[in-house]
C-alpha cells in the first residue's frame, strides 16, 4: 500500500468508526425522547383492562359479537382473512388434570409497544392516555407491526368489505392495518369499551375498565386485590390488559 | 495499471437471440408488475398471505435480491479496495448489477404494500427506531452510492473510485447488518430474534452475490462472444467456497443454540425433522443446495477446475441461499406465537396451530417478474453504455495472490 492508500484508508477508518458509534446513539437518544411511556404517571388517564377467567364462559361471544359490530371488524367468512380485534381463546395446561379457561384475547396496550417501535412511518402511535392507535391515513400496510406483535392482535385488512354497522367509527379500506382501540371513540365520550359494556349487560361479568392512573378506580382496587397478571410478562413489554385465574 | 488498459464497449445487441431474450425478461417483468397491479387493486387475499403469515414471497425475494447485490458490489470493489486487480474488468457490470438489484428489491418491497401509493409517507414520517424506516435510508443511499462509483469508473477517477469503493463495502456491510436486524430484531417471534443474524446476512450475501456473478458474467461474455480467462472464474470459485463455509458456521451455531435449550425442542423439531415442506426447504434448499453440495464441487480438485462445474456450484448457491431467506422469513411466522407458555390453545383465529403457507400464483409471477426485471435492465444497459470490458484476461505481470493460481 502506498502512503496517500494508507492515509485515506485511516481516515475512512477513523470516519467509519466514529459513524458506527456515535449514529445508535443519535438514533436510539431521538427514539427514546418520543417515550411512549411518558403519560404513565403525568397523564390523568392511563386506561387498563382486567378479565376474570374465572367467570368466563367458553360458549358466551357477547364481547366479540359487540366488538364487531361497534367497530366494524370485517368477517370474510374465511378464517385466514377475517379481522379480530377481540377474540375468544381456550387455554389448557398442558400438565395432566387441569382444566382449560376461556378468555378474550385483545391488544394489551403497551407501555412499550414493539408495533410502534418497528412501524417505519410512525403510524401507530400511543395517546397520552396511553391506548395504542394506527393512523389509517398514514399506514402503508407494510405489516411489520403484525410481525413485532407478540400477542397477534393485529389484522390486515386483505379485501373492501361493503359492511359498515357503525358510522361513528371510519371505515378502513383494504391495505392497511387495523386492531383495538379500546373504544377511543366512546371513551372520548365518557363512555367504557363495547366488549366491556357487553359482558356487563348480557354476559358473565367478567371485564373490568377503568383508570390505571387513578388510586380510588374499580380497576385499581381490584388489581390491588387480586394482583392479575399480564401475559407474556417476560417479554417486557407491560401490557395493560390483566387476566386473573391463569 | 502497468499492464495494458481495460477496453470497455457496448455490445452489439442485434442478433436474434438478444432481442429474443429481451422479450422474454421484458414479458415476464410485465407479468411481475401486472400481478403486482392485480395485489394492489384486489387486495392480498389473492396471495399466500393470511393474518399468521402476514409477509410471504415479496419479503423473501426483496431479502434476497438486496443480498444479491451487496455480494455484486463487494465483488465490484475487489479491484478498487482489496487490490484484486485482475476483477477490474469486472467491476463496472458488478456495480451497475448491484444497483439494479438493490432497485428491484425496493420495488419489491414497495409494491408488497398494502398501498403502495403511499410511496412518499416514508420520506417525510420518519421512525428512527424502526429498522424498516433505517433501513430505507440505506438502501437509498446505497443505490446512490453505486451510481457515483459508475460515474467514477467511467470517467476514470482513479483516486474517487478508491474513495467510493472502501465506502461502498462499509455501507455494504450497514446494509446487510441493517436487513438481518429486520428480522433480528423482533423479540416476539423465536425463531427471528437472534443477534447471529445480521452477520449471517453478511455471509450469505457474499456467498450468492459471489455465486451470481460468476454466472451473470460466464454467459454475458459467452454469449456477446468476448474472451473471459477461465481461471478469473476458478478464483471466484474459490472464494465461493470460503464464504460458503463462513455461511456453514452461522447456520449451524445458531441451530445448535436453538436446539440446545429444552423451550426450543417443538420449535427445532418442527423446522429440522417434521419432514414437512419447510424442513424439506431447510435440509434440500439451505443445506444442500447452498452449502454441502456446491461446497463439495468446489473444493474437489475433480470438479473445482472445471468451469462447468464451478457453474453447477453457483447456480446451487443461487438456488440455497433463496431457499435461506425463505427458511428466515416463512417458519418463524408459520409456527404459532407462545402467547401461553405452557397450554395447548384453540380459538376460531388459528391460534395455538400450525398457519400454513403456500406460494399463490400471483406472488410466484410477482418474484419472478422482479427478478426478470433486473437482468431485462442488466441487457438492456449493455447495449447502452461502455460497462463491458473487451476481453478479462489475467495479466502476466500480476502476481498470483488467490491460492488456486497455481493449477
Amino acid at each position: 500500500m502506498s502512503e496517500l492508500d494508507r492515509r485515506i484508508f485511516l481516515k475512512l477508518g477513523a470516519a467509519a468508526v466514529i459513524g458506527t458509534t456515535l449514529a445508535p446513539g443519535i438514533t436510539l437518544f431521538q427514539a427514546f425522547a418520543q417515550d411512549e411511556t411518558e403519560g404513565r404517571t403525568s397523564s390523568k388517564d392511563r386506561w387498563g383492562m382486567v378479565i376474570d377467567t374465572n367467570k368466563c364462559t367458553a360458549d358466551c361471544t357477547e364481547c366479540t359479537a359487540a366488538c364487531r359490530t361497534e367497530n366494524n371488524v370485517p368477517l370474510f367468512g374465511d378464517p385466514r382473512y377475517d379481522g379480530h380485534w377481540i377474540r375468544k381463546v381456550t387455554v389448557t395446561p398442558k400438565t395432566d388434570g387441569a382444566h382449560s379457561r376461556s378468555l378474550p384475547l385483545l391488544c394489551n396496550h403497551c407501555e412499550h409497544p414493539p408495533c410502534q417501535h418497528v412501524c417505519p412511518v410512525a403510524a401507530t402511535f400511543t395517546r397520552e392516555d396511553g391506548i395504542v392507535m394506527i393512523d389509517k391515513h398514514r399506514c402503508i400496510g407494510c405489516r411489520y407491526c403484525m410481525i413485532a406483535c407478540p400477542y397477534k392482535a393485529r389484522t390486515f385488512v386483505f379485501k373492501n368489505t361493503e359492511k359498515w354497522s357503525n358510522p361513528d367509527v371510519p371505515k378502513r379500506g383494504k391495505g392497511v392495518v387495523e386492531k383495538c382501540t379500546f373504544c377511543a371513540h366512546r371513551i372520548d365520550k365518557g363512555q367504557i369499551p363495547s366488549c366491556v359494556e357487553a359482558c356487563n349487560k348480557s354476559g358473565e361479568k367478567a371485564m373490568v375498565f377503568g383508570n390505571l392512573n387513578d388510586p380510588n378506580s374499580e380497576i385499581v382496587q381490584y388489581i390491588r386485590e387480586h394482583a392479575p397478571k399480564g401475559l407474556r410478562e417476560d417479554l417486557g413489554l407491560e401490557p395493560k390488559v390483566f387476566y386473573k385465574g391463569i | 495499471m502497468a499492464k495494458g488498459k481495460i477496453t470497455y464497449s457496448t455490445i452489439r445487441g442485434d442478433s436474434p437471440g438478444y432481442y429474443a431474450l429481451v422479450c422474454v425478461l421484458g414479458a415476464l417483468s410485465l407479468a411481475g408488475f401486472g400481478s403486482a397491479f392485480m395485489m394492489f387493486s384486489q387486495g392480498h387475499y389473492i396471495t399466500g398471505m393470511t393474518n399468521a403469515v402476514p409477509w410471504g414471497l415479496p419479503i423473501v425475494i426483496a431479502i434476497y435480491l438486496i443480498g444479491l447485490s451487496a455480494g455484486s458490489l463487494v465483488l465490484s470493489a475487489l479491484s478498487s479496495v482489496f487490490g484484486k486487480t485482475e476483477f477490474k474488468a469486472f467491476s463496472r457490470m458488478a456495480s451497475l448489477l448491484a444497483a439494479l438489484l438493490m432497485i428491484s428489491a425496493l420495488i419489491s418491497i414497495v409494491l408488497d404494500w398494502g398501498k403502495p401509493e403511499r410511496i412518499l409517507v416514508p420520506f417525510f414520517s420518519i421512525n428512527p427506531r424502526s429498522m424498516f424506516s433505517l433501513n430505507g435510508m440505506l438502501y437509498s443511499a446505497y443505490i446512490t452510492i453505486c451510481f457515483v462509483y459508475l460515474w467514477a469508473m467511467f470517467n476514470e477517477k482513479e483516486k474517487l473510485v478508491k474513495i467510493i469503493g472502501f465506502t461502498a463495502v462499509f455501507w455494504a456491510v450497514l446494509v446487510h447488518s441493517g436487513t438481518g436486524a429486520i428480522f433480528g430484531f423482533v423479540g416476539a417471534r423465536e425463531l427471528f430474534h437472534s443477534p447471529l443474524l445480521p452477520p449471517s446476512f453478511i455471509a450469505a450475501a457474499l456467498s450468492s452475490g459471489t455465486a451470481l456473478m460468476i454466472m451473470v458474467l460466464y454467459f454475458t461474455f459467452r454469449f456477446t462472444g468476448r474472451k473471459l480467462d477461465e481461471e478469473l472464474l476458478r478464483r471466484l470459485g474459490f472464494y465461493l467456497a470460503m464464504f460458503i463455509i463462513v455461511v456453514a458456521y452461522f447456520v449451524f451455531i445458531e441451530n445448535i443454540t436453538r436446539s440446545y435449550w429444552p423451550s426450543n425442542y417443538a420449535m427445532q423439531k418442527f423446522l429440522l425433522l417434521s419432514g414437512n415442506k419447510y424442513s424439506l426447504i431447510f435440509w434440500l434448499g439451505m443445506v444442500g443446495c447452498g452449502l454441502v453440495f456446491p461446497f463439495v464441487i468446489l473444493i474437489n480438485p475433480a470438479t473445482g477446475k472445471s468451469v462447468r462445474w464451478i457453474l453447477v456450484a453457483s447456480a446451487l448457491v443461487v438456488t440455497g441461499v433463496l431457499a435461506e431467506r425463505y427458511t428466515i422469513v416463512i417458519p418463524g411466522q408459520v409456527l404459532p406465537l407462545e402467547i401461553f407458555p405452557g397450554m395447548n390453545v384453540t380459538s376460531d383465529f388459528q391460534d395455538g396451530q400450525i398457519n400454513d403457507y403456500s406460494i399463490s400464483l400471483a406472488e410466484t409471477l410477482y418474484g419472478l417478474g422482479l427478478t426478470s426485471l433486473v437482468f431485462f435492465l442488466y441487457v438492456l444497459a449493455l447495449k447502452f453504455f461502455e460497462l463491458m470490458p473487451e476481453e478479462a484476461v489475467i495479466a502476466s505481470d500480476i502476481p498470483d495472490t488467490s491460492g488456486t493460481g497455481k493449477n
